[in-house]
């Protein structure tokens, strides 16, 4: 079975097919999604980000004075709870769109990309009550524009981001010979600088040291987060004085200032295991566990020739002839697999809000979140998609039990990568029961043959095809094509 | 289009019969509109192709056994003596109360117009339409008569599904009740997911290993689960006919019985009558007095058994019709015989009646619809008047 370049390109470099969008027919299509992307503005957060910042002042603010008052005696519980309320519906709310963004996005290469990043720089909304509200402002305003130009660039605003600094804990790391820490105690936290080389730039095992990480977390002392405007800023009473050495180069000789970290990012950014250690992670995340050594040193040329610009690499990843081998691939997330699935129900934004209107009620339980609803057929193509609770289920509830909820990786490492993660038992029965519950909801216009043809082109195998012809009922059909082998693997 | 008034519905009625854990109070109570003896119908389909012949045995046919040695079954077998020809399948034991008590009818040799492709999804398609064998017909045939019932209040109708399927799709009104659990797989669907995934030895693996940890939290691959959540779900319907509803359908999966009938047949069949018994509880007396229950598939199967201990999809089957409403404990429909030149292309049992004159005659007892509505406008192609041998007291 020999797969055309546009079935490829739409699983393995894009969220999968939908009925109705033009796959990309060749590798300028591909980077053309990404050049599009970078310029289009995000569906979160849903304010956009000088409302979100706004927002974010407010609450922030209003939290402040009750815990103001609560101190001199006057709690307000309730206004602390509705605060709580408000963060974690912008949240949830923030995530759906999250899901609506990658199912209506016509620029899929692109997308794929932001998740790629959102999880190399992860941050976690669990952090705090402030951390609901900026981690998707971080992914729209310090990754999304910036994964299409100089890795230096994308490593800076992602490092200087206050999601990243509050996540890391660098908010509260001060040099222990700093000023601040001789009035009022406290010290280093080595946890930016350790992920910085371990997990950012060079890559674990790279060739650094104990001393070097410790170097880092020196260098980047002075960097702090005001906690009410989030404005990032270099303080020099909370750096680490002195000059650092890292990596054999030494910062800050003359006197602690804030280019020290600026020029500490600039360097790694340009080391050769950066370049490799990147170039091994895309290669590993959108081809092979093992990735393939030809292709890793075509991109890390790439990176080297063109100083470091991430479309150069990423069009040498596509260029290389395995990038587009068909082989069995790799299982895909929870989050491609929800994705995939709807897209392949051929569902626009509009659908989606439809789907998902009124979802927005505080999250109701399992128990309580009851469906009912009118269903009456159009004789027309199009029937009308219900709303409620089973919008949820499909998409935010169905990623939370699937173990990749938005923006809550595990740890700084993100979700794991490897193929094997995502294939196991409870996995396939979660997979199995989502995709009931989407044919029966989305699908019950469609003919399994034709539904399994929109999802996945040529690339359904003969035994898949006979199976799913032959299905006991159409919802099982329907059903067989999402958790077929060909679907789950790309 | 969500219609706000056709959401609210009584819950009093069967909230105070404790009906099951699906069923849990979020709307606000309405009147009752309706008669507490008005007539009710429900349609239960069959997805899969019930094996007809496996549910009710021709046993004194002296050809049956030749033509399925393992799945023929005597009285020995637990096979239960209906009419002195036809015997019941152990399995649906639970039934033979109302056999006796003249609930339950049985018509033999039976299918809708649909022939010679036997693909479940058309099949089930035309099963729902109520078509001759018309692909472009998207409503359902209980949809469509609806709109002919004349009596308002007896219009309301719900489908006991997570979406509306294709019998009560249309351009009249009708609701949905999304069932929170989730079913377990049927025997069938399981089997079909093994095939799906042979050749890929990490989903092999992953299914295998989830249907023997049995991760039944969900009960997805639980049969025993399967049967308390059709015990549930029938309850839920007769609650729902109690109050408002007059109107019901909901879908039995499982039927597809390829491979190791006997084992897969006989669960199947027990799932069946916990459906119909479930129902008639929750009815109650006064109710399940005026109530008919059809149960159809999409075509029956293969006369002769195959090579795995199962049948292929075949054309004439079994319908089963249930309730007081029902001149019960008969047998129907006109035998054809199992010999080589009385089977339907030397196959499957030759269906003598259109599985539609059943649907028609009961909608005109029950309803007062009126023949030539129900020929032109519910089941088109089909020719039905009041002296249909359904009718016939």
């Amino acid at each position: 079975m020999v797969l055309s370049f546009s079935t490829i390109a739409a699983r393995r470099y894009g969220y999968g097919l939908k009925p109705g969008e033009q796959p990309a027919p060749d590798i300028d299509a591909l980077m053309l999604q990404v050049e599009r992307g970078t310029k289009a503005k995000p569906r979160f957060p849903q304010e956009g980000i000088m409302g979100r910042r706004e927002t974010l002042a407010r609450l922030v603010s209003v939290r402040a004075v009750e815990a103001k008052a609560a101190k001199d005696g006057r709690p307000n519980p309730d206004l602390r709870r509705e605060t709580q309320r408000d963060a974690d519906r912008l949240l949830a709310g923030d995530a759906r769109a999250r899901i609506v963004q990658a199912v209506s996005s016509e620029n899929g290469f692109y997308e794929r990309l932001a998740s790629f990043w959102l999880d190399h720089f992860s941050v976690s909304a669990r952090k705090s009550y402030v951390m609901r509200m900026m981690v998707p402002l971080y992914e729209a305003e310090a990754l999304r524009p910036h994964l299409s130009g100089a890795f230096s660039d994308l490593l800076r605003a992602a490092i200087l981001h206050p999601a990243m600094l509050i996540y890391l804990d660098q908010n509260r790391s001060l040099g222990p010979q700093s000023p601040a820490a001789a009035k009022r105690g406290g010290g280093l936290n080595e946890n930016l600088g350790r992920e910085l080389l371990e997990l950012h730039t060079m890559g674990v095992g790279s060739g650094y040291s104990q001393a070097d990480v410790q170097a880092a977390a020196l260098i980047l002392t002075g960097l702090a987060v005001d906690n009410r405007t989030f404005e990032v800023a270099y303080r020099p009473q909370r750096a680490e004085p002195g000059a650092q050495t890292l990596l054999g180069k030494t910062y800050g000789a003359r006197g602690r200032s804030a280019d020290d970290h600026l020029e500490m990012l600039a360097d790694l950014a340009a080391r050769p295991e950066t370049a490799r250690y990147i170039c091994s992670k895309l290669v590993r995340h959108f081809v092979a566990d093992s990735p393939p050594e030809d292709v890793v040193n075509a991109m890390v040329a790439a990176w080297a020739e063109s100083g470091g610009n991430l479309s150069a690499v990423y069009r040498a990843m596509l260029e290389q002839k395995r990038s587009f081998a068909d082989e069995p691939g790799k299982v895909i997330p929870p989050f491609d697999y929800v994705v995939s699935g709807l897209r392949a129900f051929g569902l626009d934004a509009d659908d989606m809000e439809a789907l998902l209107k009124g979802s927005d009620q505080p999250e109701q339980t399992e128990a309580m979140a009851m469906g009912m609803a009118s269903g009456m057929a159009m004789p027309a193509k199009k029937k009308p998609i219900q709303a409620g609770a089973t919008g949820t289920k499909l998409t935010v509830l169905a990623l939370r039990r699937m173990g990749q909820p938005v923006w809550l990786p595990p740890s700084p490492a993100g979700f794991p990568d490897a193929s094997d993660a995502w294939l196991s038992a409870s996995q396939l029965t979660e997979r199995i029961g989502w995709a009931r519950l989407a044919a029966r909801t989305l699908g019950s216009t469609l003919q399994p043959v034709d539904f399994l043809t929109a999802a996945l082109g040529d690339a359904a195998s003969d035994n898949t095809r006979r199976v799913i012809s032959q299905a006991p009922s159409k919802v099982h059909g329907l059903t067989m094509v999402l958790v077929s082998p060909e679907f789950n693997r790309r | 289009m969500v219609k706000p008034d056709s959401l609210l519905l009584s819950r009093r009625g069967f909230l105070a019969s404790a009906c099951c854990a699906a069923a849990l109070p979020v709307l606000t109570p309405v009147s009752f509109a309706a008669m507490p003896g008005d007539n009710r119908f429900i349609t239960i389909i069959l997805r899969g192709a019930m094996d007809g012949l496996d549910l009710v045995q021709p046993y004194a046919d002296p050809v049956f056994r030749s033509l399925r040695p393992t799945l023929a079954l005597t009285a020995e077998d637990g096979l239960l003596d209906l009419d002195g020809f036809f015997g019941l399948h152990p399995a649906a034991a639970p039934l033979m109360p109302l056999w006796q008590a003249k609930e339950l009818s049985f018509v033999h040799a039976t299918s809708t117009p649909y022939r010679d492709e036997r693909s479940h999804f058309d099949g089930q398609d035309i099963l729902e339409t109520g078509s001759t064998d018309d692909k472009a017909l998207r409503t359902g045939w209980l949809n469509r008569a609806l709109a002919l019932i004349p009596r308002s209040a007896s219009r309301k109708a719900i489908d006991i599904n997570t979406s509306m399927e294709l019998i009560l799709s249309g351009p009249n009104e009708a609701d949905v009740w999304s069932t929170q659990s989730d079913f377990a797989l049927a025997a069938d669907e399981l089997r079909f997911l093994q095939r799906l995934y042979t050749g890929d030895a990490g989903f092999e693996k992953a299914l295998a290993e989830a249907v023997q940890t049995d991760l039944a939290a969900d009960g997805i691959y639980n049969g025993g689960k399967r049967g308390a959540a059709i015990a549930d779900m029938a309850k839920l319907t007769g609650g729902l006919l109690r109050a408002d509803y007059r109107v019901a359908s909901f879908s039995l999966n499982g039927w597809d019985t390829h491979v190791n009938q006997k084992s897969q047949f006989r669960q199947m069949a027990r799932d069946l009558s916990t459906a119909i018994i479930g129902l008639k509880e929750s009815l109650g007396p006064q109710a399940w007095a005026t109530t008919v229950v059809v149960a159809m598939t999409e075509f029956g199967r293969t006369a002769r058994q195959n090579g795995t201990g199962g049948t292929d999809h075949g054309t004439g089957g079994v319908a089963i019709l249930a309730g007081g409403g029902v001149a019960g404990g008969r047998v129907l429909g006109q035998w054809p015989g199992l010999s080589e030149d009385q089977l339907f292309e030397n196959r499957d049992l030759m269906p003598t009646s259109d599985l539609r004159e059943l649907a028609a005659a009961m909608l005109y007892r029950q309803f007062d619809i009126t023949p030539t509505n129900l020929t032109a406008k519910v089941f088109p192609g089909l020719s039905f008047d009041k002296s249909s041998v359904y009718l016939r007291a």
